[in-house]
């Protein structure tokens, strides 16, 4: 099996989910209501847990210890998708941004519970609570506000068409897609786009939503590469800055 | 304004501020948890929420996202029908009166307040028609030596439980004690603290004992 392959599929992954989950947990003490702060900020936590896990086999594969590798990388280094890393805006982008991610994460993980590699199928078992609470509560508010108001259903159809491109960037293939694949590490990206394209449209499809035709849109590809927007060094920056003046600090 | 706090200086500016409408507000919900399979569900709260199914959406983190549980459920507040509160020593169930509700196939969960403060407790289910038919169900089936200070009666069908596939919901809740203030250990850590202070100070003593000054001292 090919080792390169394989973590470059755990850093794009924990890179998602750090990324993601910090973007989330800028919420934390502002959201819209007490009860979505906390449910918000406690997926944050959730995701940035996951990311932990991510890079602990990372380090059993040689690289560095989780705080080093989350705390002082540059954003070029990093393999998220682009997606996770744009500022939250307003809550219907954030909402939104949620819903699409959640969903593709949930169904990798799923995907995952049948890899060929034991500790990240193990893990994929571990947190499928914590994905089934992240889906229901994504779909739930999406039922929501994409049946409420004039003004629910308007901001949410604007950053859904803003973010779909971006979401798309989330399948951007690996130079290891066929190593991945053949060697049942993992489905691959295509059939993960496949059933995320399914999965959104049956929730969609109960609002007033419309999902406009994906493949009229060019898909926002680079982050699985290092290439980033000018929002993912500022965010770095914020979350290392305790690491940076004090690596041992416990706080 | 300019906050300390970079997340606030990012907010997007709150532009055509209106007033809200008065009761403008969601409805409440109460919240009831299961702290271990086989044990009974108590009342734990209320919160707001626009539907049922968001209720049941924000209850699972408000209410439990720091001690494990086994399952939850939420009901409108409006499906929940209470019996009077008595005062002193008084058992509720004698204020509650012999109901002809005929043939009705209703079923509702009753929940007791066995002592004042505490939790209304599930008691059991019973079937009838209305839910003052209920109570004098509940009388029937659950009057004891023990008394019951107040007693509420909730239709089975008007609840969100918590289905049989989402008890996963709470997987990995024990491995997430950091989210309990004792797990912080902030009695260790100022000890530490002030452990580490009074080495400064003392270092700082003999520097200045030695006529060393500091321009910028930590």
């Amino acid at each position: 099996m090919n080792n390169e392959a394989l973590k470059e599929l755990l850093f794009k992954m924990a890179d998602d989910l750090l990324i993601l989950g910090h973007r989330n947990s800028e919420w934390t003490g502002l959201g819209p209501l007490l009860e979505e702060d906390i449910a918000f900020s406690s997926m944050a936590q959730d995701k940035i847990g996951q990311s932990h896990a991510l890079y602990q086999m990372l380090q059993t594969l040689g690289e560095q210890e989780p705080d080093a590798i989350a705390f002082t990388r540059t954003a070029n280094q990093f393999h998220n998708c682009q997606l996770v890393e744009l500022p939250n805006g307003e809550y219907d982008f954030s909402l939104i941004r949620h819903f699409l991610f959640d969903t593709a994460d949930a169904l990798r993980w799923q995907m995952l519970t049948q890899s060929a590699d034991e500790p990240l199928a193990q893990l994929a078992q571990k947190i499928r609570g914590e994905l089934r609470y992240h889906t229901l509560h994504a779909n739930t508010w999406i039922k929501q506000l994409g049946t409420a108001t004039n003004e629910s259903i308007s901001r949410l159809q604007t950053s859904l068409e803003y973010a779909l491109p971006y979401a798309l960037g989330i399948f951007e293939e690996s130079p290891y897609e066929n190593d991945i694949v053949s060697s049942g590490i993992f489905g691959g990206e295509q059939e993960l786009k496949t059933k995320w394209i399914q999965k959104i449209n049956e929730i969609i499809s109960q609002t007033q939503l419309q999902l406009p035709a994906l493949t009229a849109l060019s898909p926002v590809y680079g982050g699985r590469t290092g290439k980033h927007t000018e929002h993912l060094q500022p965010l770095l920056n914020e979350m290392s800055e305790v690491f940076r003046i004090d690596s041992s600090a416990e706080w | 304004m300019k906050s300390l706090d970079p997340r606030v200086n990012r907010l997007p500016q709150i532009t055509g501020e209106k007033n809200k409408e008065p009761l403008d507000q969601f409805g409440t919900y109460e919240v009831f948890v299961q702290p271990k399979e086989g044990k009974p569900f108590q009342h734990e709260g209320a919160l707001h929420a626009p539907n049922l199914e968001m209720a049941y959406v924000l209850a699972k983190e408000a209410f439990t996202r720091r001690f494990t549980c086994s399952s939850v459920f939420v009901v409108n507040t409006c499906d929940v029908f209470t019996s009077p509160t008595t005062d002193g020593n008084e058992n509720v169930y004698d204020q509650i009166d012999e109901v002809k509700d005929g043939s009705g196939k209703i079923e509702y969960e009753i929940y007791q307040l066995l002592k004042r403060g505490k939790q209304h407790l599930h008691a059991g289910t019973v079937v009838a028609g209305t839910p003052a038919g209920a109570l004098a169900k509940a009388k029937s089936l659950f009057r004891s030596d023990k008394i019951v200070y107040n007693v509420w009666a909730i239709e089975k069908n008007k609840i969100r439980f918590t289905t049989n596939e989402e008890k996963d919901l709470w997987h990995t809740l024990p491995e997430k004690k950091f989210r309990d203030a004792s797990d912080y250990k902030g009695g260790d850590k100022l000890k530490l603290f002030l452990e580490k202070k009074d080495d400064l100070k003392t270092w700082h003593e003999q520097r200045s004992t030695k006529g060393i000054t500091f321009q910028n001292g930590r």
